[in-house]
């Protein structure tokens, strides 16, 4: 069963008198363990098509089976539950919580799923370390440099284990050394912890890195390249 | 002004909310300033309005020694004809009951009508069958019958009376019913008091006020061509022995002083409310600054300068005050009636018979209440909007990555609450200023900003206690809760400062209350001893004498079941341009049976027994902090006989009323004023009887007529209690008043934080936050306010009822209040407070909870 399945799915929004259609008829299967590079222009919905593989948002059409079960079916507390678990995000600008520490901000999606701070904690602390951060469990994200940052963020969305981990531009904003090594973490993360990946960037030098490069356009995805394991299917429908 | 539209009002109709929030909280405030002003003016207006038009022409009165003269000096006193007119006068009031079942206070003036038409203007309504008003001599005839009495038109359509009606009016201990037999038109002195005026022949009027012998005084009008400083002077020294020339005003003015200190601590209060509204302007200015730093960073970008930003932010403090000030102008009127009738109650008790419509709402209070508001709406606004005006036009092209740095302690936040602090003890003990406290509330006003200052403090230092706890002990809720409001000192420090300043007023106040109460329960326990104490059932006050008439003095004195009677008479006299209450017991059944509690001589008891018969006075604490009067110290008092010096043997402790009491024993007391019916009686029952049996069986032996206050031991003082527990009423309506426009502020504060905060709860709500999550958390963020608050408050409230004890009630009152800490209430408090912030973060809590998570924050 793929990890990630889309069918059809489309999006629009109404913004004021006319409709903003974002995303239109995308189908994408995700199978367990890939790693994707989304690409396209600003603009093109790359986002937008995340934010609806990762539960943040109901399609206007079309369906998402994640792990099986139809993200539109489920009510906002059940979505809210399954973003909590299974989905991890990755934000261009970091949106760590300036009132939380290092520590506290990885471990806030395990907190508020309920384990015991303890635990959370611990295993928060542990990942930390092997993103190399140990000495910086107790700093605010102000007292943080950018590539910091960004690998708390990382942290935190894999700290609870999700199936499926969404990075949106996540080299963004920081410099050529820090994005590398991003990257490069990601990479890492998807081998060994066996995390799919689905990467939105504009960047054909980091989209190099995906298994698969979606290419989109005005909200459809126009190709899909295969780079580097030209065997494995694409899955598309 | 183009700017101000489109920068300022579309984000204030884009946050009606907080808005009206703070337009609320101002206007409240405003309206409590003005409704306590209106109520004020009303008691102190309403008496000199009904002086001045039943004095009529009269410009100088001639008045003996505190309860009148004896009428036989009226014959020395016919060389007064050669300065005018004058005309002898009986003023009293009497509780009239009407056939509809209500009741009425009447001010009731006995005159010699023929005498008197020239000094004031009585007109009677025509009546049907003539055309004409009454001759003097056919007016001298309605009023020659003993049980006659004129009412005005006014009164007695209200009450649906006619010429020939019957009406009952309680006097003293007794009921009489006497016969309207004119009524007035509505000029002169009947539009005194709206109608509440009679008029009786002088003879009928002695007798019906138990004053047979006696006028209260003699109006005099001055020929025209008599100025009124040579008369005054003339006739003063001319005068016998015993008597003295005023002017009508002076009673006036008199009650003004009586009334300044109860006034001013009212005054103080109701602007409590106020001080707390302009923190939620400062609060609502500064939150306006601080969430829009980007935007001022992009107007200084595009050129708009310094005082123009500054000028936005005023302009829209002065919006907001503005709307508040009118909101508050109307709600003050409505609120005034409501402030009124909690203070009637004490004023008649204690004072005088106060109005029952509050004063109307007139030019003077509207010019203050802008001349007030604006002002300090505007200064309130001025250190945010010069923040504002420092902001660098670079701010606009910040990375926008909602990194902001951490809240460090500035040096005013360290040092101020100290230097604040420091300064409200220089202030304590300074002196107070023509009798007012103002240094008192100066110094109190001192701890309110050290609180202020401090709370930056307190909340950095809470933020870390509880990011420890939070940490270990609680939930993820409580420790976002944290963290948040951690991250958000500068943001949520007014709105605390303001929450914990009122409620430090809070606890301020119910301490001294608390500990005044406690006082006054352990003087009642230790001074009313006596089995019944008997008292008319229309009550004396400073201006309104009510005695008991000989009669029933001897019924009860004689009574088998009575061991022994203390009767207290007195009655007021003008001691040093104040009203003092000049009275006189038995010492010798007082000091046997009864217990004063004496501040001075260690000895007071055998002071007292020194005292007997002697030319010596025992004096209450209030008169003699107030007149500055030691023990051994002389007190010259006019007598009947012409002034007297009289030394201070002992000064007790005395809590019913701050007026001020000088007693003599009975013995001195009738030889220098005679044969005076008392005011009350104590009656000591003989051994083994009990008191509510024997109160029943007294009365059973009365004359049905009679109307009497009997009350037992105990039910006098639940009673004194009662009373008590009533004055203090308005006091807490003004504080209840001030802690919700604070928790508005907390409320507004909240929904502004979440506003700000859209982008923070987004990625919560991202990182799987269950909208029951978020809720859970705003709700505890308003609690963890409210806790910081009242811990503050509790803290603060302690030095400032310190000060209220110590300070302000001993220098408004003078009496002395012992201090007492009430726990147990401050605990409640402490729970209800801490409901109530949590209550008001469920708004804010809800607007958190439906934020979507859908956004790149």
């Amino acid at each position: 069963m793929p990890v990630l399945n889309a069918e059809a799915v489309g999006k629009t929004y109404t913004q004021g008198e006319a409709p903003v259609v974002a995303v239109r008829e995308v189908n994408l299967t995700l199978e367990k363990g890939e790693f994707v590079a989304l690409t396209g222009p600003s603009g093109c919905g790359k986002s937008t098509l995340l934010h609806l593989c990762g539960g943040m948002d109901y399609p206007t059409r079309g369906r998402i089976w994640l792990d099986g079960t139809d993200l539109g079916s489920l009510d906002e507390g059940r979505l809210t539950r399954v973003r909590r678990r299974q989905i991890g995000f990755v934000f261009q600008s970091f949106n760590l919580l300036p009132t939380l520490t290092a520590l506290e901000n990885t471990a806030l999606p395990l907190m508020l799923d309920g384990v015991s701070p303890d635990v959370a904690r611990r295993k928060a602390a542990g990942l930390l370390e092997r993103l190399g951060l140990l000495h910086r469990l107790g700093h605010y994200p102000q007292q943080l440099s950018g590539g910091e940052m960004q690998r708390v963020g990382i942290a935190r969305a894999v700290c609870h284990d999700p199936l499926l981990l969404l990075a949106d531009e996540p080299t963004g904003n920081l410099d050529s050394a820090n994005g590398a090594d991003v990257l490069e973490l990601l990479q890492e993360l998807n081998r060994s912890l066996g995390v799919t990946v689905l990467l939105a960037t504009h960047s054909a030098e980091m989209a190099a890195a995906g298994q698969r490069v979606l290419q989109m356009v005005d909200g459809r995805i126009e190709s899909r390249r295969p780079v580097s394991r030209p065997d494995l299917d694409d899955g598309m429908g | 002004m183009d700017l101000f539209r489109t920068f300022i009002l579309r984000r204030l109709r884009q946050e009606k909310l907080r808005a009206l929030a703070t337009v609320l909280g101002v206007a409240l405030g405003i309206a409590v300033v003005l409704a306590v002003r209106m109520a004020n003016q009303s008691s102190v207006r309403s008496f000199e309005t009904a002086l001045e038009m039943v004095a009529g022409k009269t410009s100088l009165e001639i008045v003996g020694s505190g309860q009148g003269l004896r009428e036989e000096r009226l014959l020395e006193l016919g060389w007064l004809e050669q300065f005018g007119q004058i005309s002898p006068v009986i003023e009293g009031e009497a509780r009239a009951s009407f056939p509809s079942g209500e009741r009425e206070w009447l001010k009731i003036l006995g005159v010699d009508i023929l005498r008197d038409e020239t000094l004031r203007d009585y007109r009677l309504v025509r009546l049907a069958d003539r055309q004409q008003s009454p001759t003097p001599r056919e007016f001298l005839e309605l009023l020659s019958d003993p049980g006659a009495i004129v009412l005005t038109q006014k009164l007695a359509r209200r009450y649906g009376l006619d010429p020939g009606s019957g009406l009952d009016l309680d006097i003293g201990d007794r009921r009489e019913t006497l016969t309207v037999r004119g009524l007035l038109l509505d000029r002169g002195p009947a539009r005194a008091l709206n109608g509440t005026f009679a008029l009786m022949d002088i003879a009928a009027a002695q007798w019906f006020f138990g004053r047979l012998g006696r006028i209260d005084r003699v109006d005099l009008r001055l020929k025209p061509e008599i100025s009124i400083d040579r008369a005054e002077a003339a006739i003063a020294a001319r005068l016998p022995e015993g008597l003295g020339v005023q002017r009508p005003s002076r009673r006036g003015r008199q009650v003004e002083k009586m009334l300044e200190s109860f006034h001013f601590n009212l005054t103080a209060l109701s602007h409590i409310a106020l001080l707390v509204g302009l923190f939620l302007i400062y609060n609502t200015v500064s939150l306006s600054v601080i969430t829009r730093r980007r935007e001022v960073g992009i107007l200084r970008a595009v050129g708009v300068s310094r005082r123009q930003v500054a000028g936005l932010f005023l302009a829209e403090a002065g919006l907001l005050a503005a709307m508040g000030c009118a909101l508050g102008i109307l709600l003050g009127g409505w609120l005034a009636r409501g402030a009124l009738t909690l203070t009637g109650s004490t004023l008649d008790r204690l004072y005088i018979r106060s109005a029952a419509e509050p004063v109307s709402l007139g030019p003077e209070h509207l010019v203050l209440a802008f001349a007030v508001g604006i002002p300090l709406a505007l200064l309130a606004a001025l250190v945010p909007a010069l923040e504002a005006s420092r902001v660098p036009p670079t701010e606009a092209v910040r990375d926008a990555d909602r990194v902001e740095s951490r809240f460090r302690l500035s040096w005013r936040q360290r040092w101020l609450p100290a230097i604040l602090s420091a300064l409200a003890v220089g202030f304590a003990c300074l002196d107070s200023v023509d009798g007012l406290p103002l240094f008192g509330y100066a110094a109190c006003l001192s701890i309110v900003f050290a609180v202020a200052f401090l709370v930056p403090v307190v909340l950095h230092v809470s933020g870390r206690v509880g990011s420890r706890l939070t940490r270990r002990w609680t939930g993820v809720e409580a420790l976002l809760a944290n963290a948040n409001l951690s991250g958000s000192i500068p943001r949520i420090s007014i709105s605390v400062a303001a929450l914990a300043v009122s409620l430090s007023m809070v606890t301020a106040i119910t301490i001294m209350v608390g500990s005044f109460r406690e006082t006054v329960q352990y003087w009642v326990e230790q001074t009313l001893r006596a089995d019944l104490f008997v008292a008319p059932a229309t009550r004396s006050n400073v201006y309104s004498e009510s005695t008991l008439s000989p009669e029933l003095v001897r019924l009860i004195s004689t009574s088998s079941r009575v061991a022994a009677v203390d009767p207290f008479t007195g009655f007021n006299i003008d001691y040093q341009g104040r009203r003092v209450l000049l009275g006189s017991g038995d010492f010798e059944v007082h000091l046997s049976h009864s217990g004063l509690l004496f501040k001075a001589p260690r000895q007071g008891e055998s002071a007292m027994r020194a005292a007997i018969g002697e030319d010596a006075a025992v004096v209450s604490e209030s008169f003699a902090l107030r007149h500055r009067k030691a023990v051994g110290d002389r007190l010259v008092i006019t007598t009947d006989q012409g002034q007297r010096a009289f030394r201070v043997a002992a000064v007790y402790y005395d809590y019913s009323s701050d007026q001020g009491v000088v007693v003599l024993d009975r013995s001195t007391f009738r030889k220098y004023y005679g044969d005076r019916p008392p005011r009350s009686l104590a009656v000591y029952l003989k051994e083994g009887l009990d008191p509510e049996r024997a109160r029943s069986e007294i009365l059973a032996g009365l004359p049905p007529e009679s109307r009497l206050f009997v009350h037992t031991n105990a039910s006098l003082k639940t009673e004194v209690l009662r009373i008590f527990d009533n004055t203090f009423t308005i006091t807490y309506a003004l504080e209840v008043i001030a802690v919700a426009v604070a928790i508005l502020g907390v409320a507004t504060t909240l929904v502004t934080l979440i506003l700000d905060r859209k982008p923070e709860l987004a990625l919560l709500r991202w990182a799987g936050a269950e909208q029951r999550q978020i809720r859970k958390m705003v709700v505890i963020e308003a609690a963890l306010l409210g806790a910081v608050s009242q811990g503050l408050g509790v803290v603060a409230g302690i030095l400032l009822s310190l000060i209220l004890v110590f300070v302000i009630n001993v220098q408004s009152f003078n009496w002395t209040i012992q201090f007492h800490l009430p726990a147990g209430f401050l605990l409640q408090s402490s729970l209800l407070i801490l409901l109530a912030t949590a209550l008001s973060g469920i708004y804010p809590a809800y607007r958190a909870g439906r934020m979507p998570p859908a956004q790149e924050a």
